[in-house]
């Protein structure tokens, strides 16, 4: 017998309480580990590859009101601008669903693959696109959540125009941070609105890193003091300000995690000090035996960490494999694209697991440790 | 002549319970031949085993002195006195205490894990001990698995496998029948005549006690005869 299987007897000897113990953990650290993924996904979204040299020009007033679309020309001058495109929420509800369900834009086509690189999509797809004022494309997941393929005429109903559109589908793309989307001509959509003459952002591609300050400022001078005073950020910056908009999210999540490790300090520690409580007596036999304290809070811190990391490996580990190898977008709903469990999360779960293991063994370690062998070999069994 | 392995000098015991001193032990001194079967005899709290507490280093005297093949083990710190309570002292139960979930074989070894000892040596120093009490052929049983006689000769190897000078039995016989009792008693007995182990037996029975080469006897915390 060596030391470790002393320690491991000791840990299994009530199955069935180490094996809640465990789930306890597990369940805990697995709550814990998809929170602060979730909280990750929704606080810091992951990057384009040409995002660091797109801008993104909104009303100064607000998302929701328009800018006239005069404005695309006067973008377009500005030095070191490469591209400029509309792009206007459409807000259609797909079939019979009320709300909308994948976001739609109207836009320039022709500019499509100058402002996104990453769009990967078969060129006669592209050309189907480009020729057709009626035809979209769509996202690949949206195409297998829908099981549509190129060909398929959709309707969709705008819950801000009193309009609904017919698209043909000349094209499914892929290898964008979010493929759900679907993208369609913006004259279509002037038409069918009655040339309303205005367009719900402006996205703009410079043709340097170095541009991009530059342009900005040059934008929002442009328009100061207009009917229409913009707001021009990078891509980035317009990402961070719709998170903002989730408000306290960051607070609540944290608040979570906190009352999840808390609960499970409580539940762990109760579990060590009643595995320890039970065993009072042994442990004073083997103090009597020659075990030192530091021996005997070895053995308990040991008992501890051993259950705490079994869960961790179970809860962490579990949740690493789900979220890696399974299908986040399905389970979701398609709410969450990417759910990467990084390192640094991995390693919180860790951390939290052996701080578990410590804190759960220090008031029965504490209360072995003061207690006399004659003390504990008079409790009771 | 045989030396002394415990000098015990104007020993007192005193138990604080609340805002009342409790005696337990009142200006004891005992001497305790090397290779002696020594029983001590009493009525519950007369202070037989907070004597046999003392001797095996697991108490503190208030006051006097326990010398223990020349130690004065009150004066040890509590890591010195594990090692030396590891090194000098094997200890037998009146309720066995031994581990659940370890075999008899694990449950005799446990002291070893404190030593150097090899595995081999361990393995070896184990089957003797286990042997000497008969119970060889008992090695994976668990103690659930074994009778209350059985469990009794387990503790009796496990103390004996570090090869100690002194053997302290708190009424050792004191959970089983007749016959395990007769069993139990007579490896102690032979533990001190051929073996030449101190053995200190605390006991409230008669009977038990004619088995030891002498007995003392305690009433209200002192020695009466």
């Amino acid at each position: 017998m060596t030391v470790g299987t002393f320690i491991l007897k000791n840990a299994l000897r009530n199955k069935r309480r180490a094996t809640l113990s465990v789930l306890s953990v597990a369940v805990s650290l697995f709550l814990l580990v998809t929170l602060l993924v979730a909280l990750r996904e929704l606080t810091l979204p992951p990057e384009d590859i040409g995002a660091a040299l797109r801008v993104v020009v909104r009303n100064k007033v607000s998302l929701a009101n328009p800018l006239p679309a005069r404005q695309r020309a006067i973008i377009e001058r500005i030095p070191g601008v490469e591209a400029v495109s509309p792009f206007t929420w459409f807000g259609g509800s797909f079939k019979n669903e009320e709300l909308t369900t994948f976001a739609q834009f109207a836009m320039d086509p022709s500019k499509l693959r100058l402002l996104f690189s990453e769009f990967k999509m078969p060129d006669d797809q592209y050309e189907a696109f480009q020729k057709d004022m009626r035809a979209c494309i769509i996202g690949k997941l949206t195409a297998e959540k829908y099981h549509l393929k190129i060909g398929d005429h959709i309707m969709l109903a705008s819950t801000i125009y009193p309009v609904t559109l017919e698209f043909k589908i000349a094209g499914i793309y892929s290898g964008t941070i979010d493929d759900r989307n679907m993208l369609f001509h913006h004259k279509y959509f002037d038409e069918a609105t009655g040339e309303l003459g205005t367009v719900g952002m402006w996205w703009v591609k410079a043709r340097s890193a170095e541009d991009m300050p530059r342009i900005t400022a040059a934008i929002n001078q442009t328009f100061a003091n207009t009917s229409a005073e913009v707001r021009a950020e990078t891509e980035r910056a317009f990402q961070l300000s719709f998170i903002s908009m989730w408000g306290n999210i960051k607070l609540l999540v944290g608040a979570i995690c906190t009352v999840v490790v808390f609960t499970l300090v409580l539940v762990s520690a109760s579990t060590m000090s009643m595995a320890i409580r039970e065993r009072f007596r042994e442990l004073a036999v083997l103090k009597a035996l020659g075990f030192r304290r530091r021996e005997l809070f070895a053995f308990i811190l040991a008992e501890s960490f051993a259950l705490a990391i079994g869960g961790a490996l179970l809860g962490a580990g579990g949740a690493y494999l789900l979220f890696t190898y399974g299908n986040i977008s399905k389970m979701t709903n398609g709410i969450f694209i990417t759910f990467e469990v990084t390192p640094k999360i991995l390693g919180t779960a860790a951390l939290v697991a052996a701080g578990l293991g410590i804190v759960a063994s220090l008031a029965p370690a504490l209360s072995v440790a003061r207690t006399s062998v004659v003390t504990g070999l008079k409790t009771l069994d | 002549m045989t030396e002394n392995i415990v000098t015990i000098r104007s020993l007192s015991k005193i138990y604080q319970q609340g805002e009342i001193n409790v005696t337990a032990l009142n200006n004891i001194s005992v001497d305790i031949r090397s290779g002696e079967f020594l029983t001590l005899m009493g009525p519950s709290g007369s202070g037989k085993s907070t004597l046999l507490h003392i001797i095996a280093g697991v108490d503190r005297p208030t006051s006097g002195e326990c010398r223990v093949q020349g130690i004065d083990v009150a004066r040890l710190n509590e890591s010195q006195l594990a090692d030396w309570r590891n090194q000098n002292v094997g200890f037998v139960f009146q309720t066995f205490n031994l581990i659940p979930v370890l075999t008899a074989y694990e449950n005799v070894e446990l002291p070893l894990l404190l030593t150097r000892l090899s595995r081999k040596q361990r393995r070896h120093q184990v089957n003797t001990a286990l042997d000497l009490v008969g119970l060889g052929d008992r090695t994976h049983h668990l103690p659930r698995q074994l009778s209350g006689g059985q469990e009794q000769r387990v503790a009796i190897a496990r103390a004996l496998v570090t090869s100690p000078s002194l053997v302290v039995a708190d009424e050792p016989t004191g959970n089983l029948d007749s016959h395990s009792a007769q069993e139990v008693l007579g490896i102690l007995q032979t533990l001190s005549k051929t073996a030449g182990k101190t053995v200190i037996m605390v006991t409230h029975d008669p009977k038990a006690a004619a088995f030891g080469s002498r007995s003392i006897h305690l009433e209200k915390g002192e020695l009466t005869n």
